[in-house]
């Protein structure tokens, strides 16, 4: 059913339009890789400030302040691009393994980190001395990997069935 | 025009034939190439930001280079160890692609930038570290940076989809060509 959902999605006139000009998927994608480098640094920098690894002269406050609206705002250009790609080559997307498991885990890492910026304690939000409990570290590192393993299945859905052999659904 | 012989020794590599050969390394190499390339551009740019003075000037730039610089580093190293990789396996025909030498030619520009800055420019980070706004100097190289980098990850990106490959791709390897 998706594939036929995929197959009409790609015959519309907006696909067809998104097909026929050839800079437009190249310029989505860059523009999607810059910013999952703003959005992947951002949150790093904001787990890596909860392990206390960088900016500990600073309040948690203010790194998030300083990297949250980049983190958001890098995720609507992010999500933008990716559905004009969607768009455009909707059966490359949604026969493959790694988008499925990528857009599983996209919305995990973001409510992670936007729990982050909700729920910390206020001693630690403005103290730049207060130890982060060891379930926030936990999540901090999982947010990481997370990240790092969108990014890792961002890049494999080009090669999909190279990389899950008969679960990919890729010809 | 002749390829140089450098350039067919590293195609006929051992690592080369096994960047072709391998069903997962050019995913997994590409793909560590692609998260690389992202930690740089991320890192490398709240240090040309600050250098603009943004978002502000109150936190030490010596003291944020000095934290953020580490990643960049460490990436950028991972970053071309894996684009040698890739550049291996298909040498030839990134020797003779457009858009692969432009890309050559702005980390190039973009070194040359960091040069100039660490060099020269920093010489006096002291009267501008803190508080103050940066030297003009400081201010351009790092617009420059921000301008060069960005140059850099377009025209990669650019090099997939012009490319193309020069040899045989094994039969239970599936490229991709309608979508890179």
């Amino acid at each position: 059913m998706i594939r036929d959902f995929a197959a009409w999605l790609q015959t519309t006139g907006i696909s067809v339009k998104i097909q026929s000009i050839s800079w437009i998927i190249p310029v989505l994608q860059s523009t999607h890789i810059v910013m999952i480098g703003i959005v992947f640094v951002s949150s790093l920098m904001i787990a890596l400030r909860v392990l206390g690894s960088v900016r500990t002269d600073e309040p948690f406050a203010t790194v998030w302040n300083r990297f949250a609206p980049w983190m958001w705002s890098g995720l609507v250009v992010m999500a933008l691009t990716g559905l004009v790609l969607i768009i455009g080559e909707p059966v490359r997307e949604f026969t493959a393994v790694s988008f499925w498991l990528k857009m599983s885990l996209l919305p995990i890492s973001v409510i992670s980190i936007f729990m982050f910026g909700r729920t910390v304690r206020p001693d630690a939000r403005t103290s730049t001395t207060a130890e982060f409990s060891a379930g926030r570290k936990a999540a901090a590192l999982a947010t990481i990997v997370l990240w790092l393993a969108i990014i890792f299945l961002c890049r494999a859905i080009a090669y999909d069935s190279a990389v899950w052999g008969h679960l990919s659904q890729h010809a | 025009m002749a390829t140089p012989e450098i350039i067919k020794v590293l195609e006929g590599s051992a690592p080369a034939e096994w960047m072709r050969m391998s069903l997962l390394s050019m995913p997994v190499v590409e793909a560590i190439h692609v998260l690389t390339a992202a930690i740089v551009f991320g890192t490398i740019l709240i240090v040309d930001l600050r250098l603009l003075g943004f978002p502000n000037v109150h936190r030490s730039f010596t003291r944020i280079e000095h934290e953020v610089l580490r990643f960049t580093w460490g990436a950028f190293i991972i970053s071309v160890v894996t684009g040698i990789l890739m550049f291996a396996a298909n040498a030839t025909t990134y020797y003779g692609n457009t858009a692969f030498r432009l890309k050559m030619l702005a980390l190039l520009i973009a070194g040359v930038n960091m040069a100039a800055f660490e060099l020269v420019t920093k010489r006096n980070v002291a009267s501008w570290d803190k508080d103050v706004t940066p030297a003009r100097g400081a201010r351009f190289a790092g617009a420059a940076s921000i301008a060069i980098w960005l140059a850099v990850l377009f025209i990669a990106r650019w090099i997939a989809w012009t490319k193309g490959y020069n040899y045989a791709i094994p039969d239970n390897v599936n490229f991709d060509f309608s979508a890179q």
